[in-house]
């Protein structure tokens, strides 16, 4: 028998209406968690498009001139491939520059239009076997000045630092809003207990007189679910409205040479609101779940 | 049409609320349960929709072992027994149109069968022209009859009665027990439980009377004792 459209309508919202108090406590407390999260999220991805050619390892990069020649070029892969200081070679081409290019600055297509492959670089990623400071920059320093190659940039002190805090960061961050989802959830499970007492006289003529236990669950198991999506959509709108002030705070690519900007694009960002809106309707079915398979007895 | 074999029930606390209890109740049949408060009416009663659950023995509900019913099934059993009680169970915030419509809309009939029984069921009650009051605005014997109509809207097989008069005068319980008389009547099975000797004595009914659990009497056309 399926649940009739104008049935779960009417009883969902009154449900939803009557305890305005805790089912707003419920909401902003997914909210918060999801909003906390969304930022650690953001920052993470930030700080990955930032610091996209110092990840796994490489030390530094040989930058070629945009003119060096094929040969120039070959020359280098053999030197680098034979070297024995050297554990990994990137190479990267000027189309695949340009595609990273376009990832971190996509919030800036005249930036993008601006450029062209043919205006950046190659280059080549190099990850040293001895990871010494003073050895990385006296194998880079060989290479420096060589026929083709336009100059050598080391991997700084501060992006390790930026990378090692974003990612103890991003796990104390997500240590905290587990606790807060968890906290959500029991909101969430506290104020489908309530709705269900609150209408135990209509449960229990339900169930009298032969209403299905799905017909019964459906509409506190929607209300749940609503309570969680609610919150995420808060969330959603919260990080949306505050993105323009995380890119104006952190700081961008001129401030710190070397890294990009701590871009996140428009593509993330939808990743980020999918997993931040599927985490809320998770939070909402698990917390009316329990609820009414604890509490609803049918 | 209701069968009981051998039917033990006991509580976790141990009482023994109906002890080897054997039964059998044709269709259209009116029977009353008698017995002192405490003896086990309630729990014979609640035995029959599945309420509760007998430790021993074997209840057959329209050809139905109803022991093993799964309890995904236990609402479509239930469809098909109307209830009433000594409370009425109404809803306080639904009119008493609304009252009588739940029981159809939350077993998903549609919009157009409501229209057309819950009138007709409310004519039937005599309560036609109070649809759109609230049960706090009827007295006890309409709200009964509200109760009435919501039980028998859906047509059950049986009606099942818990101590339906135990909250009205006797003047109104007459008019209660003709009610549950024209509805035995479409052929419907009623079973009562109740202790008010004079409807009992004057409706000269099956009789089954339980006494600490126990069925000590079972006699057609009886009395109280
Ligand atoms: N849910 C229950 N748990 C434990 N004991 C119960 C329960 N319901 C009824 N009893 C006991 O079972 C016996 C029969 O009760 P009941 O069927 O309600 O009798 P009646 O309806 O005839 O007054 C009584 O001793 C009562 O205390
Ligand atoms: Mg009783």
């Amino acid at each position: 028998m399926p649940v009739k459209f104008d049935y779960l309508v009417r009883e969902t919202t009154s449900n939803l209406g009557r305890n305005v108090t805790i089912t707003l406590a419920s909401i902003m407390t997914v909210a918060v968690s999801l909003a906390v999260v969304g930022a650690s999220l953001m920052l993470r991805s930030g700080v990955e498009n930032a610091t996209k050619r110092w990840q796994g390892g490489i030390e530094f990069v040989v930058f070629l001139r945009i003119d060096a020649t094929q040969q120039q070029i070959e020359s280098l892969q053999n030197d680098l491939d034979q070297s024995p200081e050297v554990s990994k070679i990137v190479f990267v081409d000027q189309q695949q520059a340009y595609s990273e290019f376009k990832t971190l600055f996509a919030d800036s297509p005249e930036l993008i239009d601006s450029v062209t492959a043919e205006d950046l670089p190659p280059s080549f990623r190099i990850e040293p076997v001895n990871k010494d400071v003073d050895a990385v920059e006296s194998l880079g320093l060989t290479f420096e000045g060589r026929s083709g190659v336009d100059q050598v940039v080391f991997a700084s002190k501060t992006i390790r630092l930026i990378q090692q805090l974003s990612s103890r960061l991003t796990v104390g961050i997500f240590v905290i809003a587990a606790f807060l989802l968890g906290a959500a959830g029991l909101l969430i499970l506290n104020t489908i207990r309530m709705a269900m007492f609150a209408r135990r006289r209509e449960i229990e003529v339900m169930k009298l007189v032969g209403a299905t236990n799905w017909f019964i669950r459906v509409p506190f198991m929607l209300e749940g679910l609503i309570q969680g999506l609610i919150g995420a959509f808060v969330a959603i709108g919260a990080l949306a409205a505050f993105k323009p002030f995380f890119q104006q705070w952190l700081p961008s690519a001129q401030d710190i040479p070397l890294v990009g900007g701590f871009q996140v694009s428009g593509g993330e960002m939808t990743v980020i609101f999918i997993t931040l809106g599927i985490v809320g309707i998770a939070i909402g079915a698990i917390g009316a779940g329990i609820a009414v398979s604890r509490f609803l007895d049918v | 049409m209701i069968t009981l074999e051998n039917v033990t029930k006991t509580y976790k606390n141990s009482t023994v609320a109906l002890r080897d209890a054997n039964v059998e109740i044709a269709k259209g049949e009116f029977v009353f349960l008698v017995g002192a408060s405490g003896s086990g009416k309630s729990t014979f009663i609640r035995l029959l929709n599945k309420e509760e659950t007998p430790e021993q023995g074997h209840i057959y509900v329209a050809g139905k072992d109803i022991g093993g019913l799964s309890s995904w099934k236990i609402p479509y059993l239930r469809r098909n027994i109307g209830c009433i009680f000594q409370d009425f169970k109404l809803l306080p915030t639904k009119t008493v149109f609304e009252n009588v419509a739940f029981a159809l809309e939350v077993i998903g009939r549609p919009r157009s069968v409501i229209e057309s029984q819950v009138p007709a069921i409310l004519d039937l009650v005599g309560l036609g022209h109070k649809s759109d009051s609230f049960p706090t605005e009827l007295s006890g014997g309409e709200q009964q009859r509200v109760s009435v109509a919501r039980a028998f809207v859906n047509r059950p097989l049986i009606l099942l009665a818990d101590e339906p008069t135990g909250n009205l005068d006797p003047a109104t319980s007459v008019g209660i027990m003709k009610l549950l008389d024209r509805i035995n009547k479409t052929g419907t099975t009623v079973v009562m439980a109740t202790h008010d000797r004079g409807i009992v004595d004057t409706m000269r009914r099956r009789v089954i009377e339980i006494d600490r659990g126990s069925i000590v009497r079972d006699q057609a056309r009886g009395v109280y004792e």
